[in-house]
């Protein structure tokens, strides 16, 4: 039998999405240019392409969704039931039935249309039957939306249901809610079911599967059943009854012995018989869950009457207790021989079986003598496996663990297995620095020997003494103050020497010969020459007989005298206009002039001839903003 | 947990500061701080640069070659754990330290010894050539010289401390 796979179906798009899609396609698909001036054949033949166009769109895309759907009719009865129960089969035919409408009403729609367009006279009248064609086909789209938003919605569904082969050997497991069948599940399978407390925590069904004797089996789990009419069902215990009904399969009705589902042992009895018919020949497993709680043995009497009555019906009783995992593998394991018997006995009573059976032979030797010939295994081994046994007792370390708060509150001790010279040490705590040394970069079993060498290698280098130092010539203190003396002196030259150079710009340098200051005196000289030690009184004589004349150099002379050549009147002469009384006033004035730039000039400072700016920061240069240029430098 | 010593200046790095930087041939720098960092990434040579202790050590600065420093290696062998080891080495490396850095001081005050030497030279040397700053050469003739007898300094034995006499019991 086919494994089905609702996964596989297109995407339904919407109403709206399906005109979107097609019309778009067709204008990016056809071309998109006429003229009026064009041949009236090319205008009709360019009209009824795109209507032919959107017609095939439509109807592929419609198409191809009828026939991806699944028919109920079709597949095997439990898809089929399936279906009908969850998605009502009537409105699924109906659906699909209105696509099919609608195509066939798309097609008719191009037909006539295009009939239309081989007379069309005008690229008007082309272009409006187009229209119209395309509008037509939109609308009745647009009245099936619904039912396109329906089948979508179907199969979003439909591809989540599980996957369960229809022909593949199953166990199925059902019983009262909350009686422990998704537990089991979970425990024979790599399945992982939601397992809660409250009634119902399945809502649909749970495939998982597991193996036995190299043959996979698959395992469904149901949402449990109440005992109710089949018309009072709700659509999560149909899903199960559908199952049931239509699934051949190994049934496991599920039981709970203690009564902590909500349901007494009565109730569930009543349930197994109600469903008993739906069992028809397929082979019944009474699994009685929740031994830990109450076992077999411990029921009252009228249960286990009960119970025994539903072991007449079925093939076999189980003990088992999920949590403890005690009968779980039992189960398994009855359930699936009992299915690998049916296959067997209904291979055996096929007709290809004899053909089959003649193609081979096994072959058993015949015995020799009498001699029983059991099985050997070596002494030693016997011995090991019951030491073993014994052995089981031992506390692991995962126990350990256990007892003393689980694997986030305990963490394991790796110090304890440490090999020591002493076990004393196991825990102590191992310094790693000290004085910003690395500890372990010093560790020497002869750490203390070598130490004990250096250090008398030191103290034998400080009796050395170090060596011996030659002291050079020492200075006397005469020489001392001498040095000291010289430095000085040079100190001051250099100190002379830099403002000199620093100032020089800012200031005339005065020429020696002027000697602005008054330094170059004899007396000064004589004060020097005495401090050096020498006597100075000959060498003033000799200076002061060499001097210059009381005449006067040339510049004095300059100042009164040659200048008047130019001039063409005597000295002392009033000239009107001038301001003055007399001639003694003027002269008066001139000596007066003459006196003061005397000192002056001589001094050579600044006079009212020479250049003078009068303001350094005139306002109108270091203020305001300019209407061109930047502001930068001022 | 280890001290590891930065690439450009040699000095310690203790856990929880600096920068690792693995390079693609596997080579690891550590560094001290972002300064050290960011030398090495202008590509600096260590020992062209006057603070790091790969100048100093190039240029004699700091002692080199000593004994002390065999003492202190990386061994990479796991070695079983023995309590009285433990003990002595840390006794040791306080030791071990102490004359290490006696030492390294000797070094340093080595180096400024041929200081005072040179500086008595450059003074003679001075006051031979600039007296004439103070006294004319006519005074000098009759002053008297100014070089006196050599003196030798001879350094007395040191006394035994206490210390070394436990020592060496």
């Amino acid at each position: 039998m086919a494994q089905y796979d609702f996964k596989k179906i297109t995407v339904v798009p919407t109403g709206n999405d399906l005109i979107d899609i097609v019309l778009s396609r067709t204008q990016r698909q056809t071309p998109t240019v006429i003229h009026k001036g064009n041949a009236i054949s090319r205008v009709r033949q360019f009209y009824m392409r795109k209507v032919k166009f959107t017609e095939t769109n439509f109807t592929d895309k419609l198409s191809k969704t009828i026939e991806d759907f699944p028919r109920v009719e079709d597949i095997h009865p439990f898809y089929g039931d399936l279906l009908h129960v969850l998605y009502n089969k009537d409105h699924y035919k109906l659906a699909l039935g209105q696509l099919n409408t609608a195509r066939n009403l798309i097609k008719r729609i191009r037909e006539d249309y295009v009939k239309l367009l081989k007379y069309g006279d005008s690229l008007y009248r082309c272009k409006s039957l187009k229209r119209a064609a395309l509008g037509r086909m939109c609308t009745v789209t647009k009245r099936i939306g619904p039912s396109l938003a329906y089948l979508e919605h179907v199969r979003q569904h439909m591809a989540r249901l599980p996957s369960i082969n229809t022909g593949a050997p199953t166990i199925l497991i059902c019983g009262c809610p909350n009686v422990g069948k998704s537990s089991f599940l979970n425990k024979i399978t790599r399945a992982d079911v939601e397992v809660q407390p409250y009634a119902f925590t399945t809502k649909s069904l749970f495939v998982g599967h597991t193996d036995y004797k190299y043959l996979r089996y698959q395992v469904i789990d149901t949402p449990g059943l109440l005992d109710r009419p089949l018309e009072d069902r709700n659509i999560i215990e149909m899903c199960s009854v559908t199952a049931l009904v239509n699934l051949h399969a190994a049934i496991l009705f599920f039981l709970d012995l203690s009564g902590s589902c909500g349901y007494s042992i009565s109730q569930q009895a009543a349930l197994f018989h109600s469903i008993k018919m739906m069992f028809r020949n397929n082979p019944v497993l009474i699994v009685c869950n929740k031994t830990d709680l109450q076992t077999l043995e411990g029921l009252s009497g009228e249960d286990l009457k009960l119970v025994m009555e539903m072991k007449s019906a079925a093939l076999k009783t189980i003990p088992v207790s999920t949590i403890t995992d005690e009968g779980v593998m039992a189960v398994k394991n009855a359930a699936c021989q009992r299915l690998l018997d049916q296959r067997s006995e209904r291979k055996m009573k096929s007709k290809k079986m004899p053909t089959v059976l003649n193609r081979f032979h096994v072959a058993m030797p015949k015995p020799r003598d009498q001699k029983e010939r059991p099985v050997c295994i070596p002494q030693a081994v016997l011995e090991a496996r019951a030491e073993e046994a014994a052995h089981e007792e031992r506390k692991t370390e995962k126990d350990i663990e256990n007892e003393n708060g689980g694997a986030g509150v305990y963490s394991a001790s790796l110090r304890k297995h440490y090999i020591l010279a002493d076990d004393d040490w196991k825990l102590d705590i191992l310094p790693e620095f000290l004085d910003g040394h690395n500890v372990y970069d010093f560790i020497d079993p002869d750490i203390l020997q070598r130490v004990e060498e250096l250090e008398r290698e030191e103290s034998a280098v400080e009796e050395d003494g170090g060596d011996f130092e030659i002291e050079d010539e020492d200075f006397t203190a005469e020489a001392e103050k001498d040095l000291q003396e010289i430095r000085k002196r040079k100190k001051l030259l250099i100190q002379k020497h830099r403002i000199k150079k620093s100032t020089a710009e800012s200031r005339p340098t005065v020429p020696r010969k002027f000697d602005k200051d008054r330094k170059f005196t004899t007396e000064r000289m004589g004060r020097q020459l005495s401090s050096l030690g020498i006597d100075p009184s000959r060498a003033i004589e000799r200076a002061r007989s060499r001097s210059v004349s009381r005449k006067g150099r040339k510049r004095e002379r300059s100042v009164g005298g040659d200048g008047s050549v130019l001039s063409q009147r005597p000295l002392g002469e009033v000239v009107p206009g001038e301001g003055f009384k007399d001639s003694a006033q003027k002269m008066k004035a001139v000596t007066m002039a003459r006196n003061a730039t005397k000192k002056r000039n001589k001094d050579a400072r600044r006079g009212e001839a020479d250049r003078v700016i009068p303001t350094l920061r005139p306002k109108h240069l270091f203020s305001g903003k300019r209407s061109i240029g930047k502001t930068d430098r001022r | 947990m280890r001290l590891e010593f930065c690439w450009f200046c040699s000095s310690k790095i203790y856990p929880g500061h600096g920068i690792q930087f693995v390079r693609n041939d596997a080579k690891i720098f550590r560094f001290c701080r972002s300064k050290c960092h960011k030398n090495f990434k202008m590509k600096r040579n260590p020992r062209k640069v006057k603070w790091t202790k790969a100048y100093r050590r190039l240029h004699g600065k700091d002692m080199t070659k000593d004994s002390t420093f065999e003492l202190e290696r990386k061994r990479n062998r796991p070695e079983r754990y023995d309590r009285n080891v433990m003990e002595n080495t840390l006794k040791a490396i306080k030791k071990i330290d102490k004359i290490r850095h006696d030492r390294a001081a000797d070094h340093i005050a080595q180096r400024w010894k041929p200081k005072a030497a040179k500086e008595r030279r450059e003074a003679r040397k001075e006051l031979e050539q600039s007296i004439s700053l103070i006294k004319a050469p006519l005074a000098i003739q009759s002053q008297e010289p100014a070089i006196t007898v050599p003196k030798i300094k001879v350094k007395a034995p040191k006394q035994q401390t206490v210390e070394d006499q436990l020592m060496e019991e």
